[in-house]
């Protein structure tokens, strides 16, 4: 019972001196406890449905920016990853009937493979050379699949795949928790010494290189690690879906990608997972208004963009929280002084 | 024979998109996703100026390119101009724009397939293959336009400033060159191609609300095949992919819908073995 | 900013919480119309399924049982050519949030399979109107428990699809041989689509044996913009046939370029953009004399309900029916009768007794189909007698019905014309 309790106020410690300090972590730890408890709430299958695939895009749109916001490899191809993955996850459940505990892992290794290939030669082009060569990558891909009709199903893709589980509840803690889990694990690694390598070759490779890291090997890594989380998101998708099919390859879902990463701010992987949140949402609420849902969306990422170029959630986070001058710590932005250094705050 | 008829016009069609993407990426480092969009817009500003108002389709074709220029113009002040500084916004702006045009003439026109009559109708013959009178009118106007465009390089003051500025921005702006201003040009001059590009090739084709989709992909394919910023790579490598088009078509007749995955295949074997392109010169590491 | 999200659910939420608290007043049966709303095939959908239920409502409702009930009709985008999870997500929000107790609808095969799952998953049912992969209705052979609410309603699948082309291509092949005197040299293009490719397949393997020569098959981007290459190919072949398959853009694109390089060959096969009255419009008068299968031309009756439903559909909507406008039979003969005569919404007992019904639409009879091994496929029945689908032919800015006149189904079958026939014509070209 003491113990209980000892740990209970140490617990309570814990969130007083760590969560609820920066609104930013509040809102953090509030969105966890929000996806967790949602079905306690509601278990309406619509909104379930609505999150489930949000969570795979957000895996989708955080893996992207892994590769391309870290480490500046402007990646315009992002749905071969994707489509990899759907596609290999989907072969090996409805030919070989692997289960999808088996075939989504093996999909997402035959992303990483697909990231070595490509990346390989791409790590020679710079810039938008390298944007607008990615950009060709799924569609050469889907130029495979059509012609290999007995094999990929052509248009029709590959369906019948088995779910991963019947239960609606368990669907959805599975890929929620998949989604919480990875997403955390990239935020991990981004913040790790890899990660700030990643960030540093996009700031200067020339200075990178001249310390004597082998940055060829940290931007092929970049490109394994986005297309593995990437070819999860994909296997994920497929089995949720029950079908692999070529619109996983699309330019738009490449485009779409992009889209979300940017408008949630590049380079903090909390970023895209948040615009996608918002976004997807948000495409699926305009729907009492069909007409317009496209132009609701464009006309909403264009204004946004037009006031934060930075991205949505740096901006916000910029408003809610400032950074001390003197040691680079976040503080509520209601305070006057730094909480760890107490120097002024302007 | 055939082959060299259909890649002459392809080549010329991506020519033109891919040479007017090429100036304004040049002078402003802007990847302009919306290009083709532009270029659809003109196209159904001339369906609807013909055959709506029954106007005379030379006078549609004007009135469109000047619409579309106008509304590059606008775009460019209002929704490029003031996030120019972060590249992957403008990115994703132009993106939207392209996405924003798409839904608005979807909404105008609906879905429904949509054709341009032709300004001269009918055919003839070459050496047994069969022409059409839009398609030579289309080709000779091209080249027209490609030589104006050349003149405007290199013979007169703005495409000088063009030319340098696509050089070295920081040394151009050092030598009084107005920046943003020329920017301004560039992209008016650029969307002005593109719409005149949709003008001449609507009666060619099929018009849809995403017709703006797949001459995106291979006018991209064309600019980094001969290398950005490039004028005359993409020159070249235009008539390279659109060659290559043709020759898909009637080498392997029941893949002819590959050809647009052969063309983007020669492009990625042809950067490997260049990265900058045929004709691009290596950036300095910029830093 | 995830404020927003929290929100956002929050908000969904609460909207749920009222809405679902809210009594149901006066109960209707409530349908889902799902299809691509912004294009021509969802727009037949949403038309076909306006006219049934005003038709219906009009003259008092639905007798179930003791009650007498109104259709009420839900439209659904499911924006399905651009996104399939658009689709899947417009299917779960009729099935859970509308409460639909029917879906008509559907289009683009890669959608239409996950739709059908979501739709089986809660044990509604769904008469597909248009996509016409054979795979579809095979699902419910295999797993007949899981599957049986799904119904096809429009069109028959691509082995009837391919059978009946090659009625159209034996009137032509015989109208050729007769007027020029010439023998019949057949080219194949079909647009890239799976759908195609089974039927390129039976036609390479049947046009020899129907004493054509084959001279190549093309196979163009479903929306190629140009193909005059292949069409100075064909032209180079010497074939005077061309057998078409095309469901997409590229039908305008061949039609208006073959018409203007005057290609001296008879097109015939599906083209279903020259199913649209703005076929004509669209390629500039140069589609003359494009043939393709249809399911409803003007002045055609192939039964006495044909006449009234195309006349008041032109009326109403200003143009011919589609095919995808059978949404219309659907629910005028396939489920309200069913409904009436069970007495009840329970979809499992309307599925027992409209999977044995024999029922006459406007475009014919619809008879569900059982497999080679007797179990019940849904799929419809193809033949004289059932349905057998139109040959027009577009002549002089007219889309006028050419097929069935005096076709027999096998040298022993009756004689199938209907009223209002009119003979093929060839391109005049053709004769030099």
């Amino acid at each position: 019972m003491v113990a209980a309790g000892l740990y209970l106020k140490r617990f309570y410690t814990v969130v007083r001196g760590e969560v609820l300090v920066l609104p930013s972590r509040v809102i953090v730890a509030l969105f966890f406890l929000v996806l967790l408890g949602m079905p306690l709430i509601s278990q309406n299958p619509y909104l379930i449905r609505v999150i489930v695939l949000t969570s795979i895009f957000a895996i989708l749109a955080a893996s992207w920016d892994l590769l391309s916001g870290f480490t500046g490899q402007m990646n315009f191809g992002h749905a071969l990853f994707f489509g990899v993955g759907a596609y290999a996850s989907a072969m090996l459940n409805v030919h070989l009937h692997i289960p999808p505990w088996g075939s989504v892992p093996l999909g997402a290794a035959a992303a990483v493979l697909t990231g070595l290939i490509v990346g390989i030669p791409c790590l020679r082009l710079k810039h938008t050379y390298l944007a607008l060569t990615t950009m060709a990558f799924p569609i050469i891909l889907m130029g495979i699949v059509f012609a290999l009709p007995d094999i990929t199903g052509g248009e029709l893709g590959i369906s019948g795949l088995q779910r991963i589980s019947n239960s609606l509840i368990v669907n959805y803690y599975v890929y929620v928790g998949i989604m919480l889990v990875l997403c955390t694990i990239m935020w991990k690694i981004t913040d790790s010494h890899t990660g700030i390598i990643f960030h540093a070759i996009r700031e200067d490779e020339l200075a990178v290189k001249a310390s004597g890291i082998n940055t060829t090997r940290y931007k092929l890594m970049a490109f394994c690690l986005s297309g593995f989380f990437a070819g999860i998101a994909g296997g994920l998708y497929a089995h949720y879906m029950r079908i692999a099919g070529p619109s996983t390859l699309e330019v738009s879902m490449s485009f779409t990608v992009v889209i979300w990463a940017v408008f949630g701010g590049i380079a903090t992987i909390y970023g895209p997972v948040a615009a996608v949140f918002i976004l997807f949402p948000l495409l699926e609420f305009v729907r009492f208004w069909p007409e317009y849902r496209m132009l609701i969306f464009a006309v909403v990422v264009l204004l946004i963009l037009l006031y934060m170029p930075e991205g949505l959630i740096p901006w916000v986070r910029d408003k809610i929280e400032k950074e001390c001058p003197r040691c680079k710590i976040r503080n509520v932005a209601t305070r006057k002084t730094c909480r760890i250094c107490t120097a002024v705050l302007d | 024979m055939n082959i060299i008829i259909t890649g002459l016009i392809t080549g010329s069609m991506l020519a033109l998109l891919a040479i007017s993407f090429s100036l304004i990426f040049g002078v402003a480092r802007i990847v302009n996703i919306a290009h083709t969009a532009f270029y659809m817009v003109a196209a159904y500003c001339i369906f609807s100026l013909t055959g709506k108002f029954g106007l005379n389709p030379v006078v549609g074709m004007m009135i469109a390119v000047v619409v579309v220029t106008v509304f590059g113009l606008l775009a460019y002040k209002f929704l490029i101009d003031p996030i120019r500084e972060h590249e992957a916004a403008v990115l994703i702006a132009t993106i939207a724009l392209a996405m924003i045009f798409q839904e608005a003439v979807m909404l105008i026109f609906t879905g429904d397939y949509r054709t341009v009559s032709a300004l001269i109708e009918g055919y003839f013959i070459v050496m047994g293959v069969k022409v059409f009178f839009q398609q030579v009118l289309t080709f000779g106007v091209v080249l027209v336009v490609l030589a104006l465009l050349w003149f405007l390089l290199m013979k007169t003051k703005l495409g000088l400033a063009i030319r340098s500025t696509a050089e070295d921005r920081e040394v151009a702006n050092l030598m009084g060159m107005n920046d943003s201003r020329l920017a301004m040009i560039t992209m008016g001059v650029s969307v002005a191609l593109a719409g005149f590009t949709g003008a001449v090739l609507a009666p060619l084709t099929v018009l849809s609300p995403y017709m703006w989709m797949e001459p995106l992909i291979m006018m991209m394919a064309v600019v980094v095949l001969g290398g950005l910023g490039s004028i005359k790579g993409s020159f070249v490598a235009a008539y390279i992919l659109g060659f290559t088009e043709a020759l898909v078509v009637f080498v392997i007749p029941k893949g002819a819908f590959l050809k647009g995955s052969v063309a983007l295949t020669i492009m990625i074997l042809v950067l490997l073995l260049r990265p900058e392109g045929l004709f691009g010169v290596s950036f300095e590491e910029e830093r | 900013m995830k404020r927003v999200t929290f929100g956002w659910s929050f908000f969904v939420t609460l909207c749920l919480v009222i809405f679902m608290s809210v009594p149901v007043w006066g109960r209707t049966i409530k349908i889902g119309v799902i299809g691509p709303m912004n294009f021509v095939q969802g727009k037949g959908h949403w038309n076909g399924a306006i006219m049934a239920a005003e038709e219906i409502n009009a003259r008092g409702g639905v007798q179930v049982g003791k009650e007498k009930m109104n259709i009420e009709l839900v439209k659904a985008d499911s924006n399905e050519f651009l996104s399939m999870t658009d689709a899947t997500n417009a299917m779960e929000r009729l099935m859970t949030q509308d409460k639909v107790d029917f879906v008509v609808g559907g289009f683009r095969t890669e959608a239409v399979l996950p739709m059908q799952d979501i739709a089986m998953d809660y044990k509604k049912i769904f008469i597909g109107c248009g996509a016409a992969t054979k795979s579809i209705c095979d699902r419910v052979a295999e797993n007949y428990s899981r599957y049986k609410y799904w119904f096809r309603g429009t069109p028959f699948n691509e082995r009837y699809l391919v059978a009946t082309s090659f009625a159209h291509l034996g009137l032509a092949g015989a109208t050729i041989k007769k007027e020029l005197n010439v023998p019949v040299k057949c080219a194949i293009v079909g647009e890239k689509a799976t759908w195609v490719e089974g039927m390129i397949k039976a036609a390479e393997a049947t046009i020899p044996k129907m004493g054509f020569e084959l001279v190549g098959v093309w196979r163009p981007s479903a929306v190629a913009t140009d193909v005059t290459a292949e069409l100075s190919a064909i032209q180079k072949s010497g074939a005077n046939l061309i057998f078409t398959i095309f469901s997409s853009s590229v039908g305008i694109t061949f039609a208006r370029q073959a018409g203007e390089l005057k290609i001296p060959a008879a097109q015939v096969g599906i083209n279903v953009e020259a199913q649209k009255d703005g076929f004509w419009e669209a390629t500039k008068g140069m589609g003359n004399y494009v043939f393709t299968m249809n399911t409803y031309a003007r002045g055609i009756e192939v039964n006495e309900m044909t006449k009234p439903f195309v006349e008041t559909y032109i009326k109403r909507f200003g143009e011919v029916p589609t095919y995808t406008a059978d949404t219309y039979s659907a629910i005028s003969y396939g489920l309200v009768p069913s409904i009436e005569a069970v007495g009840s919404l329970d979809a499992d007992k309307i599925v027992a007794h409209m999977e044995n019904r024999e029922y006459m639409v406007p475009s014919g009879k619809v008879k569900y189909q059982k497999d080679a091994q007797g179990r019940p496929t849904h799929d419809l029945t193809w033949g004289p007698g059932y349905l057998t689908s139109l040959g027009v032919q577009w002549q002089d800015g007219k889309l006028v019905a050419v097929w069935p006149n005096k076709w027999k189904a096998s040298p022993t079958a009756p004689e199938v014309t209907y009223k209002g026939m009119v003979p093929l014509k060839l391109p005049p070209w053709m004769k030099k």
